[in-house]
């Protein structure tokens, strides 16, 4: 175990920098926690965009969308006549018209139609209400999935409609809140940061030209080495995210201990871990130099998280850009996260999305892992 | 060209038959053949360029090769031949250690690839250090060590672990001249405790001093091989002999000329030069004959030939760099 105990050494000495790391990353994931925060709570606090509502559906859904929107905005009822609406829109009278059509929730909830709407053109505040309108259908469409039926996805939108304001409007009670959904939120950052940096930097040690060239004339098989070097590098990460979850059950005690889902956060994490890992490994044997590998590790880190929703909530998020996230493991940590988030207690379909999400990026972190094995044979065999 | 000299007996300890290795149409090494014999200290010899460092990579299994056979304690070298790798110590021509670690860790971890055994482990790495004289250096990281200190580190890393047969790559380049002489001093004690030494160096004089045998190469090749006073007496030159402050006219230049050895005087401004053939008593010869006509004499200087006038001979241009 002579390779495993110089990873430990070097690990060792590079201990200041670990915590150099760990420290800025923690404090930046603070710092987006609560920019984010801050933002969420704006939206709902934004009022004002007047918004006509043609409602062709008497059902509970179409209700609960009303509902949900004049909790927010202005609302008018309209009639479903074109010289209305161009009347309505010409004079200023509404920002923003929805057309609830018949049957929304077969439409639009279980076959996925989109909802339609008008706006002024290259209306700013449009966005927002588009963004509101879909975070509502797609919080719908998981209930929908999850076996709901209307009456009781409307309900529980109802209920999540409450929860929210309460959020919003409650930031002095912090020890009894859902705060811990930034924490987890902002983890694949932190993690692809430190890990990026600091895997990467200690591969690098190891992967100098002529130390290397001394340890591949070493009687020590190749292999060997490679294996007792992830051994290590695989505790080392095991030991952060310990650090991590220890992290979340102090600063968010039984309030996120005491839920019902810890175990699948837990799950989720260490799904999260062995994805980075294989992306650290990865970073630091393709890239040519410790420069490159800076780089490498702030695109990858930054990318994922900002196209896997991390920092951008999934909620609004086009559907073009969600559909190039499916191909990060960012996504399907985010996807599960999110889940965990809606579901205070777990429906048998809500479970199954979040063990496929988790499977999905241990499948992601097995590829990394196998790519930059072969990265390394290649590199190997160069010389 | 001049063909090298005592292939008879059996194959020594490392023994290489025609290797080619191409780096995409560059022949960095053509068809060399070499064969050094336990308890040798080795010379590879040649200018930068001439492919040392690409034959060292070679026998350690670093680099596949083109054409040729390597074998080892007479067994063929594979990247996967750990029971020859065992025995075989390396020092590369760039320094190979971990920042990270101090002095002391450095020389454990590598010896530590070798030698299992803690205890004896522990023995092994003091005595390294002992050996290199880094003694009062134990706890430093190599970058607080100078140029020469990170060699000596460099060294102690590559031989911890005693090992039969040890390939050094220019450990001396971009040394301090004490650190130096420490290094060639340790080669050679080496040496005595029984290691095979293979060295390389484009320095004509430290392979003169501390090499058994020597290999000149050029162009990738090996252009000659033998002891030292084997290689120089294949050329014609034996003794260079300059006497300074002498006045001669045409007659005695011609009487010079004429001893015997002598195959070739110049002289000019007050100075004369001589070459000889390989012969005794060449110097007492020619201060006779300027006795004997009373000529005057200045200075007197006699040169044994050098590695460079082999090169020199062979090649047609000079070693040095
Ligand atoms: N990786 C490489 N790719 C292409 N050419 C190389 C490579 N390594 C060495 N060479 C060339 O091979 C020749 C021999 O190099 P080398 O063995 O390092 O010489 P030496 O050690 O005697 O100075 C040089 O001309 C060098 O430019
Ligand atoms: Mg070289």
């Amino acid at each position: 175990m002579t390779v495993f105990r110089g990873y430990i050494k070097v690990i060792k000495s590079n201990r200041l920098m670990i915590c150099f790391y760990l420290a800025i990353f923690f404090a930046f994931s603070i710092l987006f926690q609560t920019t984010a925060k801050s933002a969420d709570t704006e939206m709902y606090q934004m009022r004002g965009v007047r918004i006509g509502v043609i409602n062709n559906d008497d059902g509970a859904l179409a209700e609960a969308l009303v509902r949900y929107l004049s909790g927010i905005h202005q609302i008018t009822e309209l009639d479903d006549e074109i010289s209305v609406l161009q009347e309505k829109l010409y004079y200023r009278a509404a920002d923003y018209i929805v057309r609830i059509p018949e049957d929304f929730y077969e439409k639009c909830i279980s076959e996925g139609k989109e909802l339609e709407v008008t706006m002024i053109p290259g209306s700013y505040t449009g966005i927002y209400v588009d963004q509101q309108i879909n975070s509502f259908l797609n919080n719908a469409a998981v209930y929908q999935k999850a076996g709901f039926t209307e009456e009781e996805t409307a309900d529980a939108m109802k209920n999540r409609e409450n929860v929210r304001v309460e959020l919003a409007d409650d930031k002095s009670v912090a020890g009894d809140n859902k705060d811990y959904i930034y924490y987890f939120r902002y983890m694949p950052y932190l993690y692809l940061a430190v890990f990026g940096f600091v895997l990467g930097d200690i591969l690098w040690s190891f992967q100098k030209k002529e130390l290397n060239r001394r340890m591949m004339a070493s009687p020590v098989p190749l292999r060997r080495q490679k294996l007792e070097g992830m051994l290590c590098m695989s505790l080392f990460g095991v030991g952060i995210w310990v650090l991590l979850i220890l992290g979340a059950a102090v600063c968010y005690g039984k309030s996120w201990t005491g839920s019902a889902n810890v175990g699948y956060y837990i799950l989720n994490t260490l799904a999260l871990l062995f994805c980075t890992l294989s992306v650290a490994f990865l970073a630091g044997t393709i890239s040519p130099n410790r420069d490159a590998l800076t780089g490498i590790v702030n695109i990858l880190s930054l990318g994922m998280c900002f196209l896997g929703g991390t920092f951008v909530s999934l909620d609004v998020m086009s559907g073009s850009i969600k559909k190039i996230s499916q191909f990060l493991p960012v996504y399907w940590y985010e996807k599960a996260n999110d889940i965990l988030t809606d579901f205070s207690v777990m429906t048998e379909t809500a479970r199954n999305q979040v063990f496929q999400a988790v499977g999905i990026q241990i499948v992601f972190g097995a590829a990394f892992f196998c790519l930059a094995v072969t990265a390394a044979r290649y590199k190997q065999t160069e010389g | 060209m001049i063909k090298t000299v005592d292939h008879a007996g059996a194959e020594g300890l490392v023994h290489i038959e025609n290797l080619v290795k191409r780096y995409g149409s560059f022949v960095a090494l053509d068809h060399l053949n070499l064969d050094v014999k336990e308890g040798e200290i080795f010379g590879l010899l040649g200018p930068n360029g001439s492919g040392k460092t690409t034959a060292i990579n070679c026998m350690l299994a670093l680099l596949k090769y083109d054409k040729g056979m390597i074998r080892i304690f007479g067994q063929e070298m594979a990247p996967d031949n750990y029971q020859v790798k065992k025995d075989m110590g390396i020092v590369l021509q760039n320094v190979a250690v971990f920042d990270e670690l101090t002095v002391y860790e450095n020389i454990d971890y590598f010896c530590g690839l070798y030698v299992k055994n803690k205890i004896r482990r522990k023995e092994l790495v003091d005595e390294a250090i002992r050996f290199v004289g880094l003694e009062e250096h134990r706890k430093m990281r190599p970058r607080k060590l100078s140029g020469g200190l990170l060699r000596r580190l460099n060294i102690a890393c590559g031989i911890a672990h005693r090992p039969k047969l040890i390939f050094m790559d220019e450990p001396t380049v971009a040394v301090d001249p004490q650190s130096r002489n420490r290094i060639l001093e340790g080669i050679m004690e080496l040496n005595r405790q029984g290691s095979t030494i293979i060295y390389t160096s484009h320095y004509m004089e430290e392979v003169e001093q501390i090499c058994t045998r020597i290999a000149i190469m050029d162009h990738g090749r090996c252009i000659a091989s033998g002891t030292k006073e084997q290689l120089t007496g294949m050329i014609k030159t034996g003794e260079k002999i300059t006497i300074e402050g002498v006045a001669l006219d045409e007659e005695q230049l011609r009487k010079i000329r004429g001893l015997p050895h002598v195959f070739q005087a110049d002289y000019e401004n007050g100075i004369l030069r001589l070459q000889c053939t390989e012969a005794k008593h060449n110097l007492v010869r020619v201060l006779h004959c300027l006795e004997e006509q009373e000529i005057h004499f200045g200075r007197v200087f006699s040169e044994q030939p050098t590695l460079n006038d082999v090169f020199l001979h062979i090649t047609g241009t000079q070693l040095r760099d």
